[in-house]
């Protein structure tokens, strides 16, 4: 087992995963609305960042749009396609509550999905987008994994003191007050609509930048790497961590991919243990979101501590 | 000619849908949230029948129905074990923790099968061409048991005592519980139904398609969007709405490519949550 390249990946993995729990974070804990479909603003990230980037299309490609722009400017790209995307999707569905909005974003994702599954001219339908392109190969004395681990670091942290500074902030305390109370908060003048609509906008930038950075590190943007399990992932790695805490979301998140990679990269005698071990993972990841929703572990040290503080 | 024949073959994925539907439905009305580990049960009757059936040599009726029995087991196991003790935290954590539960159930199923497809060991199925449309047995049984399903489940909750129960339940529960309705023992029998029913929904399946072990939860799907569009509650709803999406599916295949199958179902979700966001059969509980 290589430890270094393991905590490299999940630096990586970890950090771009992590924004976009952060994002989830803001939306269910603070906002009170259930996004079921995360994964399809990440994958818009994603694929605006790819299409962005790629050649115009030439011999068996079946993508109708390359641009061939520069990274940054695909970077900035993906955070805004994904705000489209939450600025579309949003209008019509955020009228709705609870597991109604749940399953409203969770058909979006879907649709999408489909969307890019079949549409080749988008993307190469379900082949995707490979080769997508990297900032420049040569670091000069720094291997390139590292920058990439740095650069993901460094969006998770960038979106984490953001996203504090908004909740600690008057917007952020009339923010839990529609949570807590919504009619109080509605006699207190503040437009409940409307701010749950800037929420959903606001935290799918950095969604849809990780998107981006994602399809940078993996070089691929396909639509088996964007299912609903992804979606779920994310929510469990919420809830490990906390629903409360944004660092609980960033531990859960990194709690989680550590323990996938160590999974993935654990030397198996044969193919079949490899696959058993697979999906031990999926038992256990379950065992422990259900776990963790029933006994709220990191919930209740949180209270412990606010009190004794 | 082809459209017709369309038409037929998205009858009866209305009807494997009805089947599929009406055990969610059913949980969502007595127990109020959305079960989505229940399209995992269909895959532990799918591949419990399987099993049996394909690798034990039973046969396939005997198999079929002791996996429904598993199944009904398991639903009322997870039921008592794991959403009972955190009712009262709302729909949303149930909701969310039943993905949970089927990442488990999920996961169990392909430690135990592994990749590769499957099938029954129930011969091929037998076509018949009545006015040149291509239907087989096998799709047949789906359509009379769907009819079957659907009236029997309709005596049973308008003539039986548990039935009548199960109806109180899901329009008042304090109420019903104040009116001498013995609330527990309602709600198992509702878990054993719901799940037997998801159990029954998992053979077809098996019967139907080749299996792999991301098979069921890809039911998912279509079961909320026929769900929804009923009205996450109604059974007679379900029925209609199990057609209409079926039907929707496999007619949309006429005009635009079948990848896109998925799509139309939830098209229909997402066009009935914006505009009639309280279903086809209204807030009124049929």
């Amino acid at each position: 087992m290589n430890w270094l390249q393991i905590f490299v990946t999940v630096v990586t993995l970890g950090s771009i995963f992590g924004v976009v729990t952060l994002s989830l974070n803001l939306q269910y804990a603070r906002g009170g609305m259930i996004n079921f479909g995360i994964v399809a603003y990440f994958a818009v990230g994603a694929y605006a960042y790819a299409i962005f980037t790629q050649p115009a299309p030439q011999g068996l490609d079946q993508y109708k749009f390359g641009f061939g722009w520069p990274w940054p400017v695909a970077l900035v790209a993906a955070a805004t396609a994904a705000l489209l995307f939450a600025a579309i999707t949003g209008w019509p569905t955020l009228r709705l509550r609870g597991e109604y909005l749940a399953l409203t974003t969770f058909a979006f994702a879907e649709v999408f999905h489909s969307f890019l599954l079949n549409e080749r001219r988008i993307g190469n339908g379900t082949v995707g987008l490979a080769n997508v392109k990297r900032p420049i190969s040569d670091w000069g004395p720094i291997e390139e994994k590292y920058v990439f681990a740095g650069a993901a670091a460094l969006l998770m942290i960038a979106t984490l003191l953001v996203f504090r500074r908004l909740l600690r902030s008057p917007y952020g305390r009339a923010l839990d007050a529609i949570r807590d109370d919504e009619v109080a908060a509605l006699a207190a003048g503040k437009s409940v609509q409307r701010m749950r609509r800037q929420v959903f906008l606001i935290s799918a930038i950095p969604i849809g930048a990780a998107g981006g950075l994602y399809a940078m590190f993996t070089t691929l943007a396909q639509p088996s790497l964007f299912t609903a399990e992804v979606t779920f992932i994310i929510w469990i790695a919420l809830v490990l961590g906390g629903e409360r805490s944004v660092y609980g979301a960033v531990a859960g998140t990194f709690g989680l991919i550590f323990f996938e990679e160590v999974v993935r990269t654990w030397p198996f005698e044969t193919v079949r243990s490899a696959q058993i071990a697979a999906s031990v993972e999926h038992i256990v990841t379950g065992l422990l979101f259900i776990a963790v929703l029933r006994y709220q572990p990191f919930d209740r040290i949180a209270e412990r501590m606010k009190a004794t503080r | 000619m082809l459209f017709l024949q369309f038409l037929t073959t998205g009858v009866v994925t209305g009807c494997f849908l009805i089947l599929a539907t009406i055990g969610f439905s059913l949980t969502r009305r007595v127990e109020g949230f959305l079960n989505i580990a229940h399209a995992e049960l269909l895959g532990v009757s799918a591949f419990a029948t399987w099993w049996l059936n394909a690798e034990m040599g039973w046969h396939v009726v005997l198999a079929s129905t002791a996996a429904i029995v598993f199944t009904s087991v398991t639903g009322l196991f997870v039921a008592r074990l794991i959403y009972d003790p955190i009712r009262e935290r709302g729909p949303a954590v149930l909701l969310i923790t039943s993905t949970g539960v089927a990442f488990v159930i999920g996961g169990v199923i392909d430690a135990l099968i592994g990749t590769g497809i499957r099938t029954l060991d129930i011969g091929l199925a037998t076509s018949y061409e009545p006015f040149g449309i291509r239907i087989t047995n096998y799709q047949l049984m789906v359509v009379a048991l769907a009819v079957i399903v659907s009236v029997s489940l309709a005596l049973f909750l308008n003539r039986t005592r548990t039935g009548l129960a199960i109806r109180a339940m899901s329009g008042n529960p304090e109420l019903a519980a104040s009116r001498g309705i013995d609330v527990r023992t309602t709600s198992r029998a509702t878990w054993l139904l719901s799940s037997g029913l998801a159990g029954l929904a998992g053979v077809m399946l098996a019967v139907l398609a080749t299996l792999t072990t991301d098979l069921p939860f890809a039911q998912i799907l279509q079961v909320l969007a026929v769900a929804i569009l009923a009205g996450l509650g109604s059974l007679y709803a379900v029925i209609l709405s199990g057609l209409i999406v079926g039907i929707a599916m496999d007619v949309s295949v006429y005009w635009i490519p079948a990848g896109y199958r998925p799509l139309v179902a939830f098209s229909v979700v997402i066009l009935v949550l914006l505009f009639r966001p309280e279903g086809l059969a209204g807030t009124r509980a049929a």
